[in-house]
């Protein structure tokens, strides 16, 4: 895939065990006997429970059989993760991936500036660094702030301000806007923005009107200058109540106006204390209290107080509808669109003055044209802490300062588990197997032709493993390859002191050194290749398979041999990585590990010597290469 | 609870600050506990800086649809983030290749490819759950969320309420696999249903309404009448489309994300469908070549980019008997909705139409719509029989009539009998007559007179926030709503465990959404 050849992934094993599906279970359970308050019963124990969805039964078998993983369904690429992303659980031994884990914001910081904020101006900032720091809302690049008159230079700069992209050369000129100071970019920026609310969605236009170049405030789409008039017409006519003079609203605007709305219209709604109709029906947000309380108020000197001049209504009072614009109804004119396909069409729009889709996902839902486009405060990130999802226990947890890169914890799955790596065997000297090919290229590999991989599996525990390899013998999906691990059991010796392996070569140098020498050239089942302190390196016999359509199928006694290299080409682009040639390997490891540090785990088999046996077992996908399309 | 006691300081002050609102606007109410909190964030933010209280007080609101997620916090105006599900998002982890490649969909394809599977990867959910598969989506919403958690909203998930804001017509499969996902990987205490048509007019400040839904999938008409959902009328035609000049026969050959490029910066729709681009010489637009990469760009007549919309939303040319009951064109669909309203019902929602959805950012295509149903309307009424038959009836009738008036003979038909009515009098359409004035009516409109009358009859568009912003609003408001699933209860029983009788909770006849009361069972409501 986009990794470079070879590769290899790990399969989280939480993949396994898919989202418990409440109904489903119930079903299931209801049908043989009748008792839903049972707790949800083990996956292992529903051998009782014969009636099973048709569904659950598959997923039964699924697990008895131990299906092989798939690395090309689609599904797979959410549970698949580069060796180096995992983390690893002491408590439940088990690997976890991001799927599987919780995870607690332990600090905000800006990723430009690298200023922490504080956790109560996390929301009022929305989320963004709240200082200088902006992106570009053309190219996302960080902008900075530069004076225009830049030329000038060497005295102290004065001036007004922009914020300049040094990638697009796209600057704030651009929508007019310029800063006073240097400092405090964004509260200025919200100024500039807000500063008129009932047009708070037009905000280049607001901002151009600060630099001077007058637009009508009304309109609403930048090139809706002669419309303004028109519009305003409309508005008058539409809302008879409204002031004539009063501009459309924008997003933020209207929002507040509607909200005020609707408050003061439950609470006059809800609030009417000789309406024993009220005690009927459940009101809308006070509730149970806010009606004890208008029993209270309306017989209480409250009343005198508040309502002294309250007429006693015999009806309760109807939740109307928004009618005004200062209420936040907005009545939609038909020159917002002509104007905007009149703008569309005049020449200076173009393609692009038109904002991409990308542009537009991080702006306000109103912006259609470049112009629109307002600089965007850069988004805050987080240190988090991460814990197992089922224990609670903590696998990681970085420093709170954001300068510093450091973990207090960590627990990385790579020093639990052996580190996968993949390399092609290069073609010994001795060409013993004459139908080996040179496997210069994994990106095209030619089909039928054996290669040989080499798979080190390097050990980072203190304990020695013992690992038995599994691959199902044709791989998964159209391109059937032939997978055979030469020597599928094996031991990794511990992790031990480097120093140990220089003594022990020493004494016993002739074990490995000769077998490697023996084996080297010629891969031979049964037998690891090459084995050191605390690595193996096991051969894996691949023969790549053809890909459905190509010329060289017959072999496979696939009848479809007549196609084609056009028809090749296109099968195999058409169908995405379908020529990508990707192995899953079933690892299950063992070890003996010191039992001291919970002696409450029941270990299998425990040793005499405080060892508990532990065993881990997981897929793995390793991607050998590419095959070629045709021999 | 610690954190009430802030906030019963925070309810006197502002149940003093909005009874001062009251009076101002003349309406003397009672002295009130205002809603929980006072709903303003801002406020509460000040009193109460902890980070806990933040994440209790403020629910979460995502309005999830078939192409994109959109994320925040109640109380505010607009979403935080707009996460798409394209196919770089469903890489690996550590697949760049989006980045190095360039993101695909964006030239040309190799081969054309089918509707189907050309949109396939960019879709969260199709409506027909049968060709769906969940475990894939259940996937998708997980690192969905997952992601927009940690990048856009920057709290810890799963510690505060959650409201879901979904279209109400959605498959069970699907709605289940959604909640046990959220339920069983973030520790949600409950997720609030809301369905996007009713808060799409509640962000219209409206409560009645006629929401249009120009989706991605499907453009659903909703009729919301006092919040409450009447009638829902779905049509199949997509909103996006192919492009209009490299598109063969059911075959397309060009990337989906340059499609869809195109297709929101210049699609438009003429407001008139006999107006025959003859008022101006055709503008040439150039937009960058997807077909041969050594000439950058291509003209297209700008008329031509609104065939697209022009083709698939209104299917001009073609005859209304020809097509299924699912592909009708856009204003047929509106105005059948409408005729399938009472009366009542139909006035109030006429003039309160709310355009939503992707769609509905297609300029000129709402008023397009409009001029259409008032054209409909204009033709046929507000009945719903026509044809070559009624025509011949009518005649019929009319002799009947003459000879009726000689000898007084009863209509032979019960069926001509129903007819006769609208064909006897000579205003041939109910709409169209003037309305008798109701004594009860003026009375009763005397007694209020300082209310204003709701605008009614006339074809009128309202603007929306859209159904994410409703959502912020209603949650801010603490108002709950109809569907409050629990995390315990849905953990035990899962959808089955939904209470089928939908009337069950006695909606408010004001609000129409229930207030919080009785929690021990709860339902589906809408989408049971």
């Amino acid at each position: 895939m986009s990794r470079p050849f070879p590769y290899t992934y790990i399969s989280c094993p939480c993949a396994d065990t898919p989202v418990p599906d409440p109904a489903r279970k119930r079903r299931s359970r209801e049908s043989p006997q009748k008792s839903p308050q049972k707790p949800p019963p083990e996956r292992a124990e529903t051998d009782q429970d014969k009636k099973l969805s048709a569904k659950e039964e598959q997923q039964e078998e699924d697990e008895d059989e131990e299906q092989t993983f798939d690395p090309r369904s689609p599904r797979s690429n959410f549970s698949l993760y580069p060796p180096e992303q995992l983390l690893y659980c002491e408590e439940c031994h088990q690997i976890k991936c991001p799927r599987c884990i919780t995870e607690e914001i332990v600090s905000w910081y800006c990723p430009s500036c690298l200023f922490e904020t504080p956790s109560s101006m996390v929301r009022s900032d929305g989320n963004r660094c709240g200082r200088n720091c902006f992106n570009c809302p053309v190219c996302t690049a960080p902008l900075a702030v530069s004076t225009i008159e830049n030329a000038t230079g060497n005295g102290p700069q004065q001036g007004p301000w922009v914020l300049s992209c040094g990638y697009c050369l796209w600057t704030t000129l651009d929508i007019g806007i310029k800063f006073d100071k240097p400092t405090n970019i964004r509260s200025q920026l919200q100024k500039m923005t807000d500063s008129t609310p009932p047009a708070a969605h037009d905000r280049s236009r607001q901002a151009s009107r600060t630099f001077g170049d007058l637009k009508h405030p009304l309109s609403s789409f930048a090139s809706a200058d002669d419309q303004s008039n028109a519009r305003e017409h409309d508005g008058e006519q539409a809302a008879p109540k409204e002031d004539p003079a009063a501009p459309p609203m924008g997003t933020d605007a209207r929002f507040a106006a509607l909200k005020n709305f609707y408050r003061t219209q439950i609470a006059e709604t809800s609030n009417s204390p000789n309406d024993h109709l009220s005690s009927e029906f459940g009101f809308s947000s006070p509730g149970a209290l806010n009606r004890l309380m208008s029993l209270y108020t309306s017989s209480s000197r409250l009343s005198g107080l508040y309502g002294g001049n309250k007429k006693p209504k015999s009806k309760p009072p109807v939740m109307r509808e928004a009618l005004t614009a200062s209420e936040g109804l907005q009545v939609a004119l038909e020159t917002n669109e002509t104007g905007m396909i009149a703008r569309l069409q005049s020449p200076e729009c173009g393609w692009d003055g038109m904002a991409s889709i990308d542009q537009r996902a991080t702006q306000s839902p109103d912006a259609r044209f470049v112009d629109d486009l307002l600089p965007l405060p850069v988004l805050l990130r987080t240190k988090r802490a991460k814990r197992c999802k089922s224990c609670k226990h903590i696998l990681v947890k970085p420093e709170s300062k954001p300068q510093s890169t450091r973990f207090r914890i960590r627990l990385i799955a790579l020093s639990y588990i052996p580190l996968p790596t993949l390399r092609p065997l290069a073609p010994s000297s001795s060409s013993a197997l004459p139908a080996m090919a040179p496997t210069s290229d994994l990106n095209s590999l030619p089909p039928l032709r054996p290669i040989h991989v080499l798979l080190t599996l390097k050990n980072h525990m203190f304990d020695p493993v013992r690992i038995t390899l599994a691959t199902p013998p044709v791989t998964p999906g159209h391109v059937a390859t032939k997978v055979t691990v030469l020597s599928p059991q094996f031991e990794i010796g511990a992790n031990s002191d480097v120093w140990d392996e220089a003594l022990q070569g020493a004494s016993a140098p002739l074990t490995s050194d000769s077998r490697s020498a023996a084996l080297r050239g010629v891969p031979e089942a049964g037998k690891v290749w090459d084995k050191g302190r605390n690595w193996t390196t096991v051969v894996l016999e691949v023969v790549p398979g053809t890909l459905p359509g190509s010329s060289a199928e017959g072999g496979d006694g696939n009848p479809n041999t007549e196609t084609n290299d056009e028809d090749v080409l296109a099968v195999a682009a058409s169908k995405q990585d379908e020529d990508v040639l990707e192995i899953p390997v079933f690892v299950h490891m063992d070890w003996d590990a010191d039992a001291q540090l919970d002696q409450q785990n029941v270990g299998k088999g425990s040793k005499p010597d405080d060892k508990v046996t532990r065993e881990l077992a997981y897929w793995m996908v390793l991607g050998v290469g590419r095959i070629q399309a045709s021999l | 609870m610690s954190s009430d006691t802030p906030s019963m300081g925070a309810s006197k002050r502002a149940s003093a600050t909005s009874g001062l609102r009251n009076s101002q606007t003349a309406q003397p109410v009672s002295p009130h506990t205002p809603q929980a909190r006072s709903g303003n964030p801002s406020f509460a933010s000040s009193t109460s800086p902890s980070s806990s209280f933040r994440s209790e007080d403020d629910a979460i609101i995502f309005e999830i649809g078939a192409r994109w997620l959109r994320a925040g916090f109640e109380g505010s105006s607009a979403p935080v983030c707009v996460v798409g599900f394209g196919p770089e998002d469903s890489r690996r982890v550590g697949d760049y290749r989006g980045w190095i490649q360039g993101s695909t969909g964006a030239g040309r394809l190799p081969q054309p490819v089918d509707m189907e599977e050309w949109t396939q990867a960019y879709e969260l959910w199709r409506p027909d759950s049968r060709e769906v598969d969940l475990g894939l989506v259940e996937d998708k919403i997980e690192r969905a969320f997952r992601e927009t958690y940690n990048q856009f909203l920057l709290t810890d998930a799963g510690t505060s309420r959650l409201v879901l804001v979904l279209p109400s017509l959605m498959p069970h499969p699907l709605l289940s696999s959604l909640l046990s996902t959220l339920f069983s990987r973030w520790r949600f205490p409950s997720v609030t249903l809301l369905s996007s048509a009713t808060m799409s007019a509640t962000a219209a400040g409206l409560r009645s309404a006629l929401v249009v839904d120009i989706g991605w999938a499907e453009t659903t008409v909703t009729a919301i009448y006092e919040y409450r959902e009447m009638t829902t009328k779905r049509t199949t035609r997509l909103a996006s489309d192919g492009n209009q000049d490299t598109e063969t026969v059911d075959k397309i050959s060009v990337g989906f994300a340059y499609c869809e490029e195109v297709v929101s910066r210049f699609a438009w729709c003429k407001s008139q469908a006999e107006d025959t681009c003859s008022d101006e010489p055709d503008r040439e637009l150039s937009i960058p070549s997807p077909a041969n990469p050594e000439e950058e760009y291509m003209d297209v007549p700008f008329s031509r980019l609104a065939e697209p919309a022009e083709k698939v939303l209104f299917a001009p040319g073609v005859e209304e008997h020809e097509l299924d009951d699912e592909e009708k064109s856009l204003p047929l669909l509106v105005y059948n909705t409408l005729l399938s309203l009472y009366p009542d019902a139909r006035g109030t929602c006429m003039s309160r139409i709310v355009f939503v959805g992707g769609g509905s950012r297609i300029p000129g295509l709402r008023q397009r719509v409009l001029k259409e149903v008032s054209l409909l309307i204009d033709r046929y009424g507000w009945s719903p029989i026509r044809g070559k038959a009624l025509e011949r009836q009518r005649q019929r009738l009319e002799e009947l009539r003459l000879s009726a008036r000689k000898a007084s003979s009863p209509p032979e038909t019960p069926k001509s009998n129903a007819e006769a009515p609208s064909t006897d009098d000579e205003p041939a359409d109910p709409s169209k007559e003037v309305p008798e004035i109701d004594f009860v009516e003026q009375k009763l409109r005397r007694q209020n007179k300082d209310i204003p009358v709701p605008i009614q009859g006339v074809l009128r568009e309202v603007e929306s926030l859209g159904p994410w912003a409703g959502a912020s609003l209603t949650t801010s408001l603490k108002i709950r709503g109809m569907v409050e699933i629990e995390r315990e209860k849905f953990l035990q029983h899962g959808l089955a465990g939904a209470t089928r009788d939908i009337d069950h909770p006695v909606p408010d006849r004001r609000s129409g959404l229930r207030s919080g009361g009785d929690r021990s069972s709860w339902t589906l409501a809408g989408w049971a």
